[in-house]
């Protein structure tokens, strides 16, 4: 196992390091090792979403390019009312023939997951005096010293050697953790999709899962990971956070909740103004075809159903 | 074996993906076809069932995929149902 991520070991050392010295120059050579190793860990979560970011985009292409299958969405839906795996079947078919598939697939969160395994690895290696990667000498030395808020980077809830301070700062990024990973999954349940008839009996399942079973999930598995990766999972979920939101508000799924607000929105903003939609706006917001000049907008978007 | 394997997916599809919004690309998701896949072909069905998990990746289009079963090849509906586009 350990030479198989070998690659990844060193490659999540030299992201950190690279930070870590990088921030030297702001915020000088010798000290302020703490902010520095802390802030690499940032640095690393920021390089691998900028990563995943095409990945993103694509997911959002696809989801826009679900407006034009609409129609026989609702009419499959309505054909097979009663029968909810001929209904899932034939729209995952409808997804397929026309080369578009607006659901994720794991991969995502599959693929951070070696990379979150390493950085568990390298931070362990510092606790226990160990170099993994390029994190050695005098480095893996500044790194034992280094503290987030007092804890120590390496240190974990339940290793002997951690103070009340550690155990603090472990439940606040728990907690942090909970409460990011809640706000993301309900903002997307409740704005972010089309609404489903059984979406109801989804959500209650959801709350009382989110509720309950993530905080002990992320407690339980939480008090075994040092601070870094603690603050690594920390941002990643903000950052996911953060893009979900953006999307939401600015580029939503169509058939969505949040796409119909903004729609009303654009709308009421039209109508105020007095001028008709522009081109651009009709883009993100139309519902139904475009009704007039329907040459210049139809052919960008048809060209793009077929490159999927 | 193979029905402690059965057990944990659905542990999982109770407890952990309901908490996600659906994002599988196929039908059945890949964890009811890794269930249905170890209950039919055992050992060769973890196999079949992580082939299904590479293949459900942002290139693919994804698409309706049953196991099989061993006898007549016709596909497996109904051993487990789980929530439509959940993994």
């Amino acid at each position: 196992m350990g030479s198989i991520l070998n690659p990844l070991y060193y490659a999540v050392s030299w992201v950190m390091v690279t930070f870590h010295s990088l921030l030297g120059n702001i915020f000088g050579k010798d000290g302020n090792q703490s902010i520095r190793w802390s802030l690499s860990i940032i640095g690393l979560v920021i390089v691998i979403r900028i990563i995943l970011i095409p990945l993103f985009v694509k997911q959002i292409k696809s989801q826009r390019a679900l407006t034009a299958l609409q129609p026989h969405m609702k009419e499959i839906q309505k054909k097979h009312k009663d029968d909810r795996q001929k209904q899932s079947e034939e729209m995952m078919k409808l997804y397929k023939e026309h080369k578009t598939n607006p659901l994720a697939s794991c991969f995502p969160i599959l693929a951070q997951a070696p990379i979150f395994f390493a950085l568990f690895t390298v931070l362990n290696g510092i606790a226990r005096n160990t170099s993994h990667g390029v994190l050695k000498g005098d480095l893996l030395l500044s790194a034992q010293e280094a503290k987030f808020f007092g804890a120590n980077l390496s240190n974990t809830f339940l290793s002997s050697d951690s103070n009340t301070q550690t155990k603090i700062v472990t439940v606040i990024l728990i907690a942090f953790m909970s409460a990011t990973t809640f706000i993301t999954q309900r903002q997307l349940m409740v704005k972010g999709m089309p609404k489903m008839d059984s979406s109801n009996n989804m959500m209650l399942q959801q709350q009382k899962i989110m509720l309950y079973v993530f905080p002990l999930i992320f407690a339980v598995s939480g008090v075994n990971f040092p601070v870094g990766v603690l603050i690594y999972w920390s941002t990643t979920n903000l950052w996911t956070f953060g893009q979900q939101f953006y999307v939401i508000k600015r580029n939503p799924t169509p058939g969505s909740p949040a796409y119909e607000e903004l729609a009303k929105k654009r709308a009421l903003k039209n109508s105020e103004n007095g001028v008709l939609p522009t081109a651009d706006e009709n883009e993100t917001t139309q519902v139904d075809p475009p009704i007039e000049a329907p040459k210049q907008r139809q052919q960008p978007s048809k060209k793009k159903k077929k490159r999927k | 074996m193979r029905r402690a394997f059965s057990v944990l997916i659905k542990l999982y599809q109770t407890w952990i993906s309901p908490a996600f919004a659906p994002r599988c690309k196929y039908y059945p998701s890949c964890s009811t076809y890794a269930s249905d896949a170890v209950t039919e072909y055992g050992a060769k069905g973890l196999a079949m069932a992580a082939w299904r998990l590479i293949r459900c990746n942002p290139w693919s289009h994804g698409g309706v995929d049953y196991v099989l079963t061993k006898s007549s090849k016709t596909p497996i509906k109904a051993l487990t149902t789980s929530m439509n586009g959940r993994n």
